[in-house]
């Protein structure tokens, strides 16, 4: 059986990662103000369906997404990563996104299984 | 750049996997030497955001764990109160992948440290 992974010669799209990052996050936080007691369900559910759509563009990739929602309130909020990968194969977005009571910043890692 | 040597191995040898103790100790020795005494300011904090992502994978990169990729993801807050949630999901292989991560707090600021390793086979 031929697996995709045998003819896989393309690099990580991190422009396609991004949008479907956006979609999710606007799906799912949408015109929402911030909410104690759903948030736990929104970073859940912003995870939940970044990774759904990320496996249905079919690449040999490993994902991990990582999702934090943050409370506006004037306090600053920073995020940095670093990898040690493949850097010509595996690839890494990461999305801001807020409105007026919150900020949500998703990054997304795919690694290489080929 | 990782080596790209091809192995006849599916699984990492039990001494050489990754260890989500271990990693949970890196993170918690530098965080806590770098930040004890921080306070929060806007003009160094992107800086030390990045330097700190850095520390902890050069650390991790010297506990040789055989044939892994390592994603290193710092975040830093400044706390004022406000609700902060945080969450992950991985689509890899449970039973060589994991993950490390540890949390330190002071008056002025919060700060995340989550490790991801993915064997490479």
């Amino acid at each position: 059986m031929l697996m995709i992974w045998d003819v896989f010669q393309g690099s990580f799209n991190s422009e396609e990662a991004e949008n479907v990052v956006k979609e999710g996050i606007e799906s799912v936080l949408g015109g929402d103000d911030y909410s104690q007691t759903h948030v736990n369900k929104w970073t859940a559910a912003i995870v939940e369906r970044c990774l759904t759509q990320l496996v249905k563009i079919n690449k040999p990739y490993k994902y991990i997404v990582t999702c934090s929602v943050m409370q506006k309130t004037g306090a600053g909020l920073h995020t940095a990563n670093s990898c040690y990968w493949d850097t010509s194969m595996d690839g890494s977005c990461t999305v801001r996104w807020e409105n007026r009571t919150m900020y949500c910043v998703v990054s997304v890692f795919a690694v290489c299984i080929a | 750049m990782m080596e790209e040597s091809d192995t006849y191995h599916i699984r990492p040898n039990h001494r050489f996997k990754f260890k989500p103790a271990v990693v949970k100790g890196y993170i918690r020795n530098i965080v806590r030497e770098r930040l004890s005494d921080v306070q929060y300011e806007p003009e160094t904090v992107a800086e030390l955001t990045r330097s700190l992502a850095e520390s902890v994978k050069d650390k991790v990169k010297t506990a040789e764990f055989d044939r892994y990729k390592i994603v290193v993801q710092v975040l830093i807050g400044e706390q004022r109160g406000q609700g902060v949630k945080m969450s992950a999901r991985c689509l890899w292989d449970a039973d060589t992948d994991n993950y490390a991560e540890d949390v330190f707090m002071n008056d002025s600021l919060f700060c995340v440290v989550t490790v991801f390793g993915s064997y490479y086979y």
